[in-house]
């Protein structure tokens, strides 16, 4: 039905490659895979936009109202030195570019796209021009939220989570036009994403290879699958709440204005019922990714495969009934307080069972640590972390004392950081032959790993400290506080692991870019692992497979089977004493 | 590739759609209790909204994947309205 | 031999109905958030009665009456499509852009008449919401005038469209939906 089925004279596939022109090929492509390499190649540019908004954060914390380096010429009246009004700025725009801009384009953009069609033995994704268009409806939204920055009176200022009335009264931060394309920008990002969840979902329902199974299907599919669908479900609400934020704005409505009746926590429910979901959509594709990543390099099946899709699903459902635990202090009704301190140490259930299983996984493996397992195992470690701190946050009078805390700014760190960027350098350095036809190089990822997992671990670990010991989120100056002075030195500690953090990512740069150069040549499978996308060749040609597309007899994690003769066991292969 | 399958009277569901919204006008005129009327109206605007979805969106005859993707949303729904209550509604 | 997405569905539901169907579930997460939100702000304010009298309950009951038959059309031309009668599918797909027109006529209609008694969005939250509620309800509504109107013409091209026609008829049937929804919910309460 759809114009855009892909049509299979594949016996002509390689020829018929049509010579679509530059445009068309690198520009507009509809082939998933070039489509997913735009998403990693848009997610990673953001990253370091982000990532320079942190370390002016981290800069202004440590060394309060010094000049910044590198600042002098932008803020030329202060010489350098950020005002209150740029530091909520940075720490505004820092959020929302790495959360939006980073996080979902790589691992639900380009991951997505990648392994979906591949995984599952497809040859393109259900409906190649929408998946076009998904990206040229992100990229757009992304260039709006950096306009944002040139307008007069500078970008959003209210926190990525945008409470209003700080948000919807202009006066308030002095933030006119960046906040306004702050809301556009996101409504367009969420168009975009909606088209991508659509053809997730279609596709991995419909297009299965023969043989494929839902329980068959590799995990990375499964969390890629229900974060399509949070997405879809859970993005419009974020459109109506800024749409009223946008109105109240810029036409005088006043859905979130007391004065005129309107209610303020009407945001902070509606936004946080879009967030929390919103927060399972950024880690859930990593926990997939560990999951692939982590059976290939123990040589062992996953531990409980059908525990982890069905905590997958588990935390999907309850991710809907947890997102008060962002508002315990905000004045919200008692009553909900206890609901939802309840929910949210109910859904550390599922977590838990994966963090065990993963663990399961490992015990009494053959243990290799080439860079992905590296960062997998980096995932996994760092993640607990953080999930560990939110059981903390869980409860309600432990959170009245912790919330808007660096307490929580370091729970956010370990799992979104820890978590998901983790999981993306994983999946990066694990798919990177197979994405670009080359092998990375294997000296400088190691070193990537040591030096990132250390600073990280010396910029977010004392988080925790001064959380507990009353450091204020958001705020601009701790020196200015008494009962703050006696921790400053743990800010600067911080920032200096924050510096090192920083630039040991120009190495994973360095490696990134010249491997796609120069990189040794990767065979169609370097790491002698099950999954489909291993059986074509690296890269994939324009409609993946050759004439025939794959025939799935077993599940994604055959590893050391007794039924073949090597330590891995391909879904597609046939063995003739028994088909399972 | 439309499968063969019962089709329903399109013009008869359009009658009841249309008695239908005229008792939902007239039982707002009706002298009872606010809160009653309220859920009336609401009860026969859904009822509406079940013989669209089910005969003229033909979810009647759908596989129960299409019913299930109809029904999350709207449980979704209801339950965000239901946890606005507290502090929308009981203003505590 | 590897062909159409179609004959591999593996759920045997063509792709582009799924696709549709989890559209629609966005679609009502979108609008049931505001729905939602003018729930609890009703019945959590008082005094909203009596703005909505000053909505005129007759003039949006015949434009509920036309976005009703507009739905049915819509689905007869579904039917005609079935049955194979190119005719009737042309006739019916005109007709319910009709109806979808005089539904944007009469919305434009109602929106002047309250603008210049003084109502608009910004007048109280009542307001607000009824505009906004409303307002994106009639741009989903052009939106599928417009589709309606590009299937009009490919089916006078005697292009073969059976499937597009269900399809857009899933989405006009929603849209309906919707406003049986934000009537009682705007004009009768």
């Amino acid at each position: 039905m759809s114009a855009t089925t892909v049509h299979g004279h594949a016996a002509h596939a390689e020829h018929e490659h049509h010579d679509l022109g530059f445009i068309r090929t690198y520009v507009f492509s509809t082939d998933h895979k070039m489509i997913a390499k735009q998403f990693l190649f848009m997610g990673l540019f953001m990253l370091i936009i982000g990532g320079a908004l942190a370390l002016v954060v981290r800069w202004q914390l440590a060394w309060p109202e010094t000049p910044v380096p590198g600042l002098g010429m932008i803020l030329t009246e202060t010489g350098g030195v950020i005002e209150p009004s740029h530091y909520n700025m940075a720490f505004t725009m820092h959020a929302t570019i790495m959360i939006f801009f980073v996080v979902m384009p790589i691992l639900a953009g380009a991951f997505g796209n990648f392994l979906i069609p591949l995984q599952i033995g497809a040859r393109d994704m259900a409906f190649p021009t929408l998946n076009m268009l998904s990206f040229w409806t992100t990229f757009p939204a992304a260039l709006i939220m950096i306009a944002g920055f040139f307008v007069p009176g500078g970008h959003a200022a209210a926190g990525w989570t945008s409470y209003t009335p700080l948000s919807s009264v202009a006066q308030y931060t002095g933030v006119n036009w960046g906040q306004n394309l702050w809301c556009i920008s996101l409504f367009v990002m969420g168009v975009g994403s909606m088209m991508g969840s659509i053809n997730y979902i279609t596709t991995i329902i419909n297009m299965r290879a023969p043989g494929m199974s839902l329980f068959r299907m590799p995990l990375a599919l499964w969390s890629l699958f229900i974060t399509a669908i949070l997405l879809l479900l859970a993005l419009p609400v974020l459109t109506s709440a800024a749409a009223m934020l946008l109105f109240d704005r810029t036409l005088g409505t006043n859905w979130f204005n007391p004065s005129q009746g309107g209610e303020p926590l009407l945001w902070q429910h509606l936004f946080w019922y879009f967030g929390h979901p919103e927060v399972y959509i950024l880690i859930l594709p990593a926990m997939g990714i560990a999951s692939e990543i982590l059976p290939v390099f123990c040589r062992k099946p996953i531990f409980g495969y059908h525990a982890m899709a069905f905590s997958m699903i588990g935390i999907a459902f309850l991710s809907w009934i947890v997102y008060g635990h962002h508002m315990f202090v905000s004045g919200m009704n008692p009553m909900l307080g206890l609901t939802f301190t309840i929910t949210t140490m109910i859904i550390a259930v599922p977590s838990a069972i994966k963090t065990f299983n993963w663990l399961g996984t490992l015990w009494g493996g053959r243990i290799t640590f080439p860079p992905p397992m590296l960062f997998a195992l980096g995932f996994v470690s760092m993640f607990v972390i953080g999930g560990l701190s939110g059981i903390f946050m869980a409860s309600t009078p432990v959170d009245i004392y912790i919330q808007d805390t660096y307490f929580i700014v370091a729970h956010i760190h370990y799992v979104v950081f820890g978590g998901s960027i983790m999981g993306a350098f994983a999946a990066i350095y694990f798919w990177f032959p197979k994405m670009f036809g080359r092998m990375t190089n294997n000296a400088l990822g190691h070193v990537h790993f040591w030096l990132t997992i250390v600073a990280f671990n010396v910029t977010f670990f004392p988080m925790h400290i001064i959380g507990v010991g009353g450091q204020m989120r958001r705020i601009y100056n701790p020196m200015q506080y008494e009962f703050l002075q006696h921790q400053q030195h743990w800010n600067v500690i911080m920032t200096v692991g924050a510096l090192v953090l920083g630039f040991s990512q120009i190495l994973f740069a360095i490696n990134f870019l010249m491997s796609i150069a120069s990189g040794k040549k990767a065979p169609a499978n370097p790491w002698n692992a099950n999954t489909l996308e291993w059986l074509a060749e690296s890269p994939p040609p324009h409609l993946n497979w050759g004439p025939r597309i794959p025939t799935v007899y077993r599940g994604p994690y055959e590893y050391s089977s007794p039924e073949g003769p090597e330590d891995w066991l391909p879904q597609d292969r046939l063995v003739v004493a028994s088909s399972s | 590739m439309t499968t063969e399958r019962a089709r329903p009277n399109y013009v008869a569901v359009w009658v009841w759609l249309v008695v239908l919204m005229i008792a939902g006008v007239l039982a707002s005129y009706l002298p009872f209790a606010k809160s009653a009327v309220i859920f009336l109206v609401f009860v026969i605007a859904a009822m509406k909204a079940l013989l669209v979805a089910l005969y003229y969106m033909h979810l009647k005859f759908e596989s129960r994947l299409i019913y299930a993707m109809a029904i999350v949303p709207v449980v979704l729904v209801i339950g965000l309205t239901f946890l606005l209550f507290p502090d929308l509604v009981f203003h505590h | 031999m590897e062909t159409t997405a179609a004959t591999r569905a593996v759920t045997h539901i063509l792709p582009g109905k799924v696709g549709v169907w989890w559209f629609l579930a966005s679609e009502v997460m979108l609008f049931g958030g505001l729905i939602g939100s003018f729930i609890v702000s009703r019945l959590g304010s008082s005094g909203w009665s009596g703005e909505a009298a000053h909505l005129s309950v007759p003039v949006a009951a015949i434009n509920t009456l036309v976005l009703l038959t507009s739905s049915m059309t819509m689905v007869m031309a579904f039917g005609a499509v079935e049955k194979g009668d190119p005719r009737g599918l042309r006739t019916y797909l005109f007709l319910t852009v009709l109806l979808g027109l005089t539904f944007l006529g009469i919305k434009a209609y109602e929106y002047s008449s309250e603008v210049a008694a003084g109502f608009t969005p910004v007048t109280g939250l009542f307001w607000s919401f009824y505009y906004t509620m409303t307002g994106l309800h009639a741009l989903h509504v052009l939106a599928g005038i417009i589709t309606n109107l590009a299937l009009f013409v490919m089916a006078r091209r005697g292009l073969r469209n059976q499937h597009r026609v269900e399809l857009a008829g899933l989405y006009w049937h929603f849209v309906d939906i919707v406003w049986i929804f934000l009537f009682p919910l705007l004009y009768l309460t």
